[in-house]
């Protein structure tokens, strides 16, 4: 996103993939109307804990979130509360439009087992190789902590690097350095 | 003509807000009850038949609503679950898979709602909101928990459920459909109507149920309309017209509308004063409805054109005088209405049809008779009719028992009188001279 993050080394290519969401195409099913997906993953929503995205009618969520250009993911955090946190949680990249009945259906671009460590904020590494090309992330919520009705997620952050763009920053710093 | 639009309440008029409906992208399906239940006839003509009215009325509504919104259909007894027709927009093929569908077998409601619900998935345009509209016309085996899952199930996978109970009645039965509606109900976007058996066609009523109008004002103005439609026998648009066809032509009726009512009001009051006949009304301003060839169902009035003003505030004032005159209301003038008669109807022939159907109508109301008779009465303008006829003296005898027998004579054949509103006085003054002339020579 930003020049200086593309130019320093991959350890510290995390960038807040949060402003490349295409939101017209968000989708989030099996959630609580009255505590929806916005809760959790906008800015400003995600930082108050007051503020929770909650299933609805059983402890499974499905989320999906298109990008507006393609991304690498290196990272997410999920963050909820002790009890009704997620437990696990699948990757599927570009995979549109899942249901609940087909979510088992293909082999997950990688599975996280969320520890009350990482429901505190600490980021889970994802296999970076499997999310070179991301169009579209679904996150499949398959149960929580505690093995209750209802799950709460507090917060989700993706981090990763834009493709197109580092390409062209790294592009133009050559030529500068050329002349 | 008269009677059908009479029946149509004038409080569901007033109560549309506008023409523009919000359009709610929706896939639908449609479960149909086709089981040996529904061979009786407590719902006219059959339980089978009310249903199927009722499903091609839905069908319309949705595809109406919005054009890319599609319907399936399928049928839950008979030899077995089975889909008639998947999600599709085409409104002909789905009222013609309704053709030929047998009664027999028994109900399987789970598996309904369960293909439905697969039938959706598969959906061409995923950004459709999925919706399944179930007819539970027969008893239902299956236990409240199973329907319970069911219901969950559609929650979870945001499919809204709207179930018509009609048909057979037990406690239980109610009790499972609205335990299987609070399993799945969210946001209010599910629904159950309740249909008892009763004089009230099964589509009628639900013409007024969230089913058809949707969840906001979404489908209102449609609901209206297919009101209208169900009521007059018209097609589903406000007057008869397309607003999408013609708009301007939908416009100066929308707005001929309005005027004609401003009209009444002042024309009301004027009659009020003039005759003292208050009753007289309301039925004018019914009446004068019906004979503006025009559905009941209103628009508001956006901005129209001034001359288009003028000209209908003249079409107006002259159909409020047809309708006077057919409405026995002695106020009206009828000097003003020959003349302002003939030359509306000059100009306009749409205009001197109008009026013709409207005295052809109320010739059955004998209203017209008493208006012949109103004029031979007057003696005056019987006199001086003939006073201006040469070689006729008032006061020959001959001449008076003519009169005489000309009074009765028009009561019983003022029908043949009536051809254009401006020829009546016209033909009478030529049949009374013709009769003179054979009588003096």
């Amino acid at each position: 996103m930003s020049a200086e993050s593309a130019a320093t080394n991959m350890l510290r290519s995390q960038v807040d993939l949060l402003d490349f969401i295409d939101w017209s195409g968000v989708e989030c099913l099996n959630y609580n109307s009255s505590h929806p997906l916005p809760n959790a993953v906008k800015q400003g929503y995600r930082e108050d804990d007051g503020l929770n995205l909650e299933s609805d009618a059983d402890e499974q969520l499905l989320i999906y979130l298109p990008f507006t250009q393609v991304v690498k993911l290196h990272s997410i955090v999920v963050k909820g509360p002790e009890e009704e946190g997620p437990k696990t949680v699948k990757l599927f990249s570009n995979r549109e439009h899942m249901g609940f009945s087909n979510v088992n259906d293909f082999p997950p671009s990688d599975k996280a087992v969320l520890s009350s460590d990482n429901l505190k904020g600490h980021p889970v590494v994802l296999k970076f190789v499997k999310f070179q090309n991301v169009r579209s992330l679904t996150i499949f919520i398959e149960d929580n902590q505690t093995g209750s009705e209802i799950t709460k997620v507090l917060k989700i952050a993706l981090f990763g690097t834009t493709v197109e763009t580092t390409d062209m920053k790294g592009l133009k710093k050559i030529e500068d350095h050329q002349h | 003509m008269i009677n059908t639009f009479k029946n149509f309440s004038y409080r569901s008029v007033a109560s549309i807000p506008k023409l523009e409906v919000t359009m709610v992208l929706e896939a639908t399906m449609i479960c149909i009850d086709n089981s040996e239940w529904m061979r009786n006839g407590d719902y006219t003509p059959s339980r089978f038949q009310a249903q199927a009215e009722a499903v091609n009325l839905i069908c319309g509504a949705k595809t109406q609503l919005n054009p890319e919104n599609t319907v399936g259909v399928m049928t839950m007894a008979g030899k077995g679950v089975r889909v008639l027709v998947t999600p599709t927009s085409d409104l002909g093929k789905i009222l013609a898979c309704m053709h030929g569908l047998e009664i027999g077998g028994e109900m399987n409601l789970a598996a309904g709602i369960q293909v439905s619900q697969l039938a959706l998935k598969h959906r061409q345009n995923k950004k459709q909101q999925q919706r399944i509209i179930v007819f539970a016309g027969s008893p239902i085996k299956h236990d409240k928990k199973l329907l319970e899952m069911i219901g969950k199930r559609l929650k979870k996978n945001s499919v809204a459920l709207d179930i018509v109970n009609f048909g057979e009645e037990d406690d239980s039965k109610t009790e499972k459909l609205e335990a299987l509606l609070a399993a799945v109900s969210n946001n209010d976007s599910s629904h159950i109507v309740h249909v008892p058996p009763g004089p009230n066609a099964l589509s009628d009523v639900l013409i007024s149920t969230p089913i058809f109008t949707g969840d906001g004002e979404g489908g209102s103005g449609f609901a209206a309309a297919a009101a209208a439609a169900a009521a007059g026998g018209v097609s589903g648009y406000d007057f008869g017209v397309d607003p999408n066809l013609d708009p301007e032509l939908a416009l100066a009726l929308r707005v001929s509308m309005e005027e004609e009512r401003a009209r009444q009001e002042a024309a009301a009051k004027k009659a009020t004063e003039e005759a003292g006949k208050q009753e007289n009304e309301g039925e004018q301003q019914s009446n004068s409805q019906d004979t503006t060839m025009t559905d009941q169902v209103i628009a508001p009035v956006s901005e129209a054109d001034t001359k288009k003003n003028d000209m209908m505030d003249e079409e107006n004032a002259l159909l409020q005088q047809a309708l006077a005159m057919s409405m026995d209301d002695p106020s009206s003038s009828q000097d003003l209405r020959d003349t302002d008669m003939s030359d509306a109807a000059a100009d306009d022939p749409e205009l001197a049809l109008a009026l013709q159907l409207s005295v052809q109508d109320s010739t059955k109301d004998s209203a017209s008779q008493s208006d012949m008779s109103k004029l031979l009465t007057d003696q005056s303008f019987v006199s001086s009719i003939l006073a201006s006829l040469p070689g006729v003296d008032t006061n020959d005898p001959s001449v008076k028992d003519m009169l005489a027998s000309m009074q009765n004579q028009s009561e019983v054949s003022s029908l043949n009188f009536i051809g254009a509103n401006r020829n009546i006085p016209l033909a009478w003054i030529i049949n009374l001279t013709f009769f003179l002339m054979l009588c003096l020579c």
